[in-house]
C-alpha cells in the first residue's frame, strides 16, 4: 500500500527511467575503468571518511555486492 | 498511559503518526494507517539492523494500544539544520540518506521521503532520525522521494560546488529545498555536458514544467526496475563522493594569524581549563570557536559539547577532527552570530530558530573567545545588547575582551576611519557596564602576554 501524502512530481517519476539508463551506462564505464587502473596499479585510496553505500552485513547474505 | 504536554511544531506533514511531549521527554505516536509497515519494519529486523548499524536513532516501544503505539526515541541533545551544515557534514547527510534508501530498497522497503531535516548530527556521526519515513517497495515503481532528494540534497550540494556554501542557507527561505528551476538556472551551462548533473537537474527541470499541467494525474507513470533504482542511487553516490568545493578550501588557519604567541595561546588554555572545572559543566558551548581548539581542552571532561562558527570551513574542518578522532561528545556548525538561524515553515515554528533551541539546550558554561571585538565593531552591537544575547541562554559565561590596544581591536577601529570617535565605548568600564546588567563578575584575569582580559560571568538569574 502506498499512499503519497506529498506530491512527488510527475516529471520525477517519469524521468528516473532516462536517469537510470544514464547512470547505468556510468556505472559500467566506471567499473571497466576501475579494473583498467587497478590493472596498472592506479588506484588512489579514498580521502573522505564516509564508508560505501552498502550496508555491510554478517546475518543476511541478500544484500548485493557490487563488482 | 503517557500523558502528552505538547505536540512537536515540525511533526504535522506525515500523517502517519507524529512527535509530542511527554513533559520533557520526546516521544512519536503511530497511528493505525502506518501499523502495518511498522509491524513488518519491526519484525523483519530491519528496525534492528539500521540502528545496529548507527543508520537510525535508537527507539524503545513505550505502549502499544489499538489506536496508538508510542514509541520512545533515544535523545538527541541539540537539533542542527540543513542550512547549518558544512560541505562535509551536508555531503555525509546525502551519503547517509542514499544508503538508507539503498539498504531499505533490498530489504522491499523504501524511504518514503527524503527530506534534509530527516538527517541530524548525533555522537559525531549523521543519523537518521524519522523513524516512520519507511514504507513497503512496490515492484516496479520509482523511488517517491527521488525529487526531493534532488531538492533538499543533491542540487544545494551541485550548487555549493560552483557557489560556495553559502548557497546552503537558501534552504532557510525554501523548508521544501531548492526548486529543481532554480537549481537548474543557477548552474553554469558547462554542468549540462555531465552525465550526471545533466539527467538529475537539468532534464529533470525539464521534464517537470513539461508535465506540470497534468491535473487529473492522467499520464501513466513508466515502471522502473530495482535494478533501475539502484544504479540511480550509486551513481548519485558515487558523484556525491566525490564533490569537492570549487573556491579554495583551505581552512584559514585562523590561530596563525592571530596577534599571540604560542605562550599566550597556551596560557589562555590553561585559564579556561582551569575556570571550567569547578563548575563542571554538563553541556558546553563555544560561540565563534573556530575549528574547536579551545573546546577540545575540555573534551574529555564535559558530556556534550557545542562548538559554532562563522566560517564554513572552520566547522569542516573541526568536523573532519571529529570523525578522525571518533570524537561523540562534540557537534560543530555554521553560525554567524550576527544572524542566527530563524525559525521557519508553518507558523514559523516548524524549525526552531537557533535562539529558542539554544535556550532549551540551556549549556552550563558559554565561551565567546576573541568574539566581542567583532560583534561589538564589526557589527556595531552595542555592549548592553550582546549581553542580553548571551543571558538568554548561557549561566556561566567565559568571555575575552580584547581592550582597544589589542592590534585586532585595533585593526577594526582604524578601519571605521573618520567615525572612529563613535567607537569611544569600546572599552573596559562600558564593557563591563553592560554586561553587569545581566551577570555578575566572578574573575577577571589579563591573558598572560597580551592585550586581552578574560572573563568569568555568572547569569544573574541563574543564581545557584
Amino acid at each position: 500500500m502506498n499512499f503519497l501524502y506529498f506530491d512527488p512530481g510527475l516529471g520525477a517519476m517519469i524521468v528516473q527511467a532516462v536517469v537510470a539508463a544514464a547512470a547505468g551506462i556510468l556505472l559500467f564505464s566506471k567499473s571497466v575503468m576501475y579494473k583498467v587502473k587497478s590493472f596498472f596499479g592506479l588506484v588512489k585510496e579514498e580521502k573522505d571518511t564516509y564508508d560505501s553505500i552498502d550496508v555491510e552485513e554478517q546475518d543476511t547474505d541478500t544484500d548485493d555486492k557490487k563488482n | 498511559m503517557t500523558k502528552k504536554t505538547d505536540a512537536h511544531q515540525a511533526s504535522f506533514r506525515d500523517p502517519s503518526g507524529y512527535i509530542f511531549y511527554d513533559g520533557k521527554t520526546l516521544r512519536r505516536a503511530i497511528k493505525p494507517i502506518y501499523f502495518p509497515q511498522y509491524n513488518k519494519l519491526k519484525e523483519s529486523g530491519f528496525f534492528k539492523n539500521l540502528i545496529s548499524k548507527g543508520l537510525l536513532i535508537p527507539h524503545e516501544e513505550t505502549s502499544v494500544s489499538s489506536e496508538e503505539i508510542i514509541i520512545t526515541p533515544e535523545e538527541i541533545p541539540f537539533i542542527t539544520n540543513p542550512y547549518e551544515w558544512s560541505f562535509e557534514q551536508y555531503k555525509h547527510a546525502a551519503l547517509h540518506t542514499l544508503k538508507i534508501q539503498k539498504y531499505a530498497l533490498s530489504k522491499g522497503f523504501i524511504l518514503k521521503d527524503a527530506s534534509a531535516y530527516n538527517v541530524t548530527f548525533h555522537k559525531g556521526k549523521p543519523v537518521f532520525i524519522d523513524t516512520l519515513s519507511f514504507d513497503f517497495y512496490e515492484e516496479g515503481t520509482p523511488w517517491r522521494a527521488y525529487k526531493q532528494f534532488i531538492t533538499h540534497f543533491f542540487g544545494p550540494l551541485v550548487l555549493a560546488k560552483y557557489h560556495g556554501t553559502e548557497i546552503f542557507k537558501m534552504m532557510q527561505t525554501h523548508i521544501d529545498g531548492i526548486p529543481v528551476k532554480l537549481i537548474s538556472s543557477l548552474l553554469p551551462t558547462r554542468t549540462k555536458l555531465s552525465s550526471v548533473v545533466y539527467p538529475n537537474i537539468h532534464l529533470l527541470a525539464k521534464m517537470e514544467s513539461k508535465h506540470s499541467e497534468d491535473y487529473k494525474a492522467e499520464t501513466k507513470i513508466a515502471t522502473l526496475s530495482k535494478k533501475s533504482q539502484e544504479n540511480i542511487l550509486e551513481s548519485l553516490y558515487d558523484y556525491i563522493k566525490d564533490l569537492t568545493l570549487k573556491e579554495a578550501s583551505e581552512w584559514g588557519n585562523y590561530y596563525d594569524k592571530t596577534n599571540y604567541d604560542e605562550t599566550a595561546f597556551e596560557a589562555k588554555k590553561t585559564l579556561i581549563k582551569e575556570w571550567i572545572k569547578p563548575l563542571a559543566p554538563q553541556k558546553l558551548i563555544d560561540v565563534g570557536g573556530n575549528d574547536g581548539t579551545f573546546g577540545r581542552t575540555v573534551i574529555d571532561s564535559v558530556p556534550h559539547i557545542i562548538v559554532t562558527d562563522i566560517d564554513s570551513n572552520a566547522v569542516d574542518y573541526n568536523y573532519k577532527q571529529v570523525q578522525k578522532n571518533k570524537e561523540t561528545n562534540m557537534l560543530p556548525f555554521v553560525c554567524d552570530v550576527l544572524q542566527p538561524a530563524p525559525g521557519i515553515g508553518f507558523n514559523n515554528t516548524e524549525r526552531n530558530s537557533l535562539i529558542e533551541r539554544l535556550a532549551e539546550y540551556a549549556p552550563d558554561v558559554t565561551m565567546a573567545l576573541a568574539l566581542i571585538h567583532h560583534i561589538t565593531l564589526s557589527g556595531n552591537v552595542p555592549f548592553e545588547k550582546s549581553a542580553s544575547f548571551f543571558a538568554s541562554f548561557s549561566k556561566n559565561l567565559i568571555i575575552e575582551f580584547p581592550t582597544r590596544d589589542d592590534s585586532w581591536a585595533q585593526s577594526l577601529l582604524v578601519r571605521k576611519r573618520e567615525f572612529i570617535n563613535h567607537f569611544d565605548f569600546y572599552n573596559e568600564m562600558e564593557f563591563e557596564k553592560g554586561y553587569l546588567k545581566y551577570f555578575t563578575i566572578e574573575k577577571k584575569e589579563t591573558v598572560k602576554g597580551t592585550k586581552r582580559l578574560l572573563y568569568l560571568l555568572k547569569n544573574k538569574n541563574h543564581a545557584s
